[in-house]
């Protein structure tokens, strides 16, 4: 018979409503064997007692919904971000809050490269640095030599300086949309979108494709997981061709890497028939710890952008509404196959007018074909009402909201975006609950940070980062809080039987953190220490 | 290393997107076309004429090859660039509601690609419906606009309601898709290159000029910035006040690049006989 070993802790914050806390698990073959007292497991035979844990909290592993792999290898590259940020190896980076302190953070990082390597950075966010516009004459201060490119946080803008510039061959000659000009006529080196960012980004090295798939980019995911409490996490919206299957499957199934990968594969590239096929194909290579045959379907964009489908009466600045990146009609098209042929889909949905054409639909596929436990998955809920989250929970829809937002763009979409009174009604937690929908909170890493606690604090506090509350009517208790980062996301990915809760049977997938986050005042959530976590079984301390 | 091509073929779903590129894959062009769909299954290319098929590309006997895009278009560009021989000519199908610009705008910016036009189908049946939908008639619109050339399909002939929806919003009006050889306007050949490749077709108005002409600058720019609509592609050298240059001109897009080394006035241009005449494009150029 298999070892039974019996973790010893401070604490046991279950989520298990039949023993909400305890102070011992019993784990066998990698899963929860019992819970309780010390000798919870003693009717089980021998068994071995591990005080590793013992002056730490314990939690269900926490369940990331919604999150993209490349929130790893994007540490390849130096950061320039405006947040204080902790890298993969745990090593804080101070926010950058002015323009000098980029170009000193990157004076340094250069450094440390090969003569002619090129400079990439990442994070940077004009938006919190008003007044000053990036430009090649601070990123020819930190050199000359090598190509420089600073791409935003938003991934649609980057900088350059002049080495790159030329490397493009872009001069004051060079007439493409988003090649920014100066009043010389010379171009900044600020280039906007993906077409002008393409011959830099073909020249320096940089493919997006290449940082959310390989060894690498998974062993930094879970390195950036195992730092948030994370044992379960998403990548919606992977390429996944047969090279990555075989790597992800090799990867994932090193128990060393103590972390379980749901991706969703993303819905394009193929008729509808055919990505079902592909999605249905994938989920027969299902792992324990990868979880393949969901998809990812894109909508529209994004609220801060002006991207998003949004209703009446639309951006309060007068912004046009946004754009499709799926026509409506090929939306309906994908959720109907899918629902057809059993697919699970993680829908993209920003503006409240994509939300509500997704919801016709799903409700136009269930029509056609009824499918009781589809559990498809809302992502970013950030405009639904009470309405709509009455819909989603008639359809059977998860709804994933981003929470994350409030902190980090509330104060953008009250003055800017959405306006005050849209603004105090955005990631309605509070309504979602109250309306009986199944909810997840979540944090798009790498567009915010990972880690569900802070999110938890988002969704409790609705703070900004101008210290405003915003829509305090739609605050959530801790309690419901922290079962959205673990039962909450483990619903919307079919997990709930495996993980979420500290419940024998289910696996042993903890967060141990230094302090109970049911303990703590609320505004100090975010603020409870991850000291690691334990992926079936195996304990992963920082 | 010449600067490889890029035609986009824009149009909302069901516009005939993937008719057209049967078409101009199967034409007998004698042109590398190298063809970027989105959904390789509704390529149906008679089996005769395919060389080698896998599971995301097709190659024809002709030497065109048709594959698919995969989830990102930019890799799928740095791949066509990185293939050798690299194709003549390449086509991108934008997915149907797609802005064209954002993708042809790449070949403005890329040194190693060059603009070669975005044509924009429209579907008679359904345009007015979709011009009449809040959901997506801007983004329909905007296709409309950014067309190089607009080519009606699902109908032989002008359709009137077409024409006056189109005229009362402003648009131009987009001509009919016929039968003539469409690869040889895209590919822009000169009447000599169609003949040596035996495409050449009364469907095409054909211009040439040439000169030893110092040509004044800014009357040059004027002059080709004030060019008849329909000229949908101009090419070749210009000598002027300023220096040599290298002009390519499609639909509106217009590029003057400067020459390091002198280069006589040679310019040839190219329009659809039903649009655009030899007269009218000799009223036009009077430098």
């Amino acid at each position: 018979m298999a070892d039974i070993t019996v973790f010893g802790t401070q604490k046991i914050v279950t989520m298990d409503p039949s023993l909400p806390e305890a102070t011992h698990v019993a784990v066998r073959d990698g899963k929860i064997l019992a819970v309780g007292g010390a000798d919870c497991a003693d009717q089980w035979g021998v068994v071995r007692h591990d005080d590793r844990l013992a002056g730490a909290v314990l939690m269900p592993g926490f369940v990331e919904g919604h999150a993209h792999m490349m929130a790893g290898k994007m540490w390849d590259f130096a950061y320039a971000g405006y947040h204080d940020r902790i890298d993969p190896q745990g090593v804080l980076h101070h926010g950058m809050t002015t323009i000098d302190a980029v170009m000193a953070r990157l004076g340094e990082y250069a450094s440390g490269l090969t003569p002619g390597q090129p400079l990439i950075a990442w994070g940077f966010d004009p938006i919190f640095l008003p007044g000053e516009r990036l430009s090649r004459a601070h990123l020819d201060t930190v050199a000359t030599d090598r190509p420089v490119a600073v791409l935003f946080s938003n991934f649609h803008l980057m900088c350059v300086n002049s080495a790159a510039l030329e490397l493009a061959k872009y001069s004051r000659d060079t007439n493409a949309e988003g090649v920014v000009k100066g009043p010389d006529a010379e171009p900044t080196g600020e280039l906007q979108e993906l077409a002008a960012m393409f011959p830099i980004m073909r020249r320096v090295g940089l493919d997006f494709r290449a940082l959310s798939q390989g060894e690498d980019a998974i062993r930094s995911y879970a390195a950036v997981c195992r730092l948030a409490g994370v044992t379960t996490v998403t990548d919606l919206y992977s390429g996944i061709e047969d090279e990555d299957l075989e790597t992800m499957l090799r990867v994932t199934g090193d128990p060393e890497l103590g972390l379980r990968i749901v991706p969703a594969l993303g819905a394009t590239g193929g008729s509808p028939d055919d990505i079902a096929k592909r999605a249905l194909a994938l989920k027969t290579k299902s792992t324990d710890k990868l979880r393949l045959g969901a998809v990812k379907i894109m909508t529209d964009g994004s609220i801060q952008g002006w991207t998003a489908r949004v209703k009446w009466p639309g951006y309060v600045d007068g912004q046009p509404n946004g754009i499709w990146n799926t026509a409506p009609a090929e939306i309906f098209t994908l959720c109907e196959v899918m629902q057809r042929e059993g697919v699970q889909m993680h829908i993209h949905v920003n503006g409240d007018e994509a939300a509500e054409v997704v919801l016709d639909a799903l409700e136009a596929a269930s029509r056609k074909y009824p499918w009781p436990g589809a559990r498809h998955v809302l992502q970013h809920c950030q405009m639904m009402g009470a309405d709509m989250f009455r819909r989603a929970v008639e359809l059977g829809a998860c709804t994933n909201i981003f929470s994350n937002h409030l902190w980090y763009f509330g104060d953008q979409h009250s003055a800017l975006t959405l306006g005050s009174d849209r603004a105090r009604r955005m990631n309605a937690a509070r309504t979602a609950l109250d309306e009986g929908a199944r909810v997840a909170i979540h944090s798009d890493a790498p567009v915010t940070p990972m880690s569900p606690l802070f999110t938890a604090w988002c969704a409790v506090n609705r703070q900004t980062m101008s210290g405003e509350t915003l829509g305090a009517a739609e605050k959530i208790s801790v309690a419901e809080a922290l079962r959205l980062i673990t039962l909450g996301a483990a619903y919307t990915l079919k997990l709930d039987s495996e993980i979420g809760s500290i419940t024998p049977g289910k696996c042993a997938d903890f967060a141990v953190l230094g302090a109970d986050p049911t303990q703590v005042a609320p505004g100090a959530l975010k603020d409870v220490p991850v000291l690691g976590t334990v992926s079936g079984g195996h304990v992963f301390l920082l | 290393m010449t600067p490889l091509p890029l035609t986009v073929i824009s149009g909302y779903l069901g516009a005939g997107k993937t008719t057209l590129i049967n078409r101009l894959l199967t034409e007998d062009h004698r042109l590398k076309f190298l063809v970027m769909v989105n959904d390789f299954g509704a390529v149906n290319i008679d089996r005769a004429l395919i060389s080698a098929q896998d599971k995301d590309v097709i190659a024809l006997t002709n030497g065109c090859v048709c594959c698919t895009m995969g989830a990102d278009l930019y890799m799928a560009l740095g791949d066509a660039l990185d293939r050798r021989p690299r194709p003549d000519h390449l086509i991108i199908e934008a997915s149907g509601i797609a802005d064209p610009l954002a993708i042809a705008n790449t070949a403005i910016a890329e040194p190693e690609l060059r603009y070669a036009g975005i044509i924009t189908l429209v579907d008679a049946d359904n345009i007015s419906d979709l011009l009449n939908d809040p959901l997506v008639a801007p983004q329909v619109r905007g296709q409309i606009n950014a067309g190089d050339l607009l080519l009606l399909t699902k109908s032989e002939h002008k359709h009137p309601a077409v024409t006056d929806l189109f005229a009362s919003l402003g648009l131009p009006e987009p001509t009919t898709l016929g039968d003539w050889p469409i690869s040889g306007l895209l590919a822009g050949l000169t009447q000599k290159e169609q003949q040596d490749r035996g495409t050449g077709h009364a469907e095409y108005t054909t211009w040439h000029h040439e000169s030893d002409a110092v040509l004044e600058h800014e009357m040059l720019v004027n002059t080709l910035k004030n060019r008849p609509r329909h000229l949908f592609r101009l090419k070749g050298f210009a000598q002027t006040t300023s220096g040599s240059f290298e002009v390519h001109i499609v639909g509106k897009n217009m590029d003057m690049k400067r020459l390091d080394t002198s280069h006589k006035t040679t310019i040839v241009g190219l329009g659809l006989a039903a649009l655009i005449s030899l007269q009218e494009i000799q009223e036009w150029w009077k430098l």
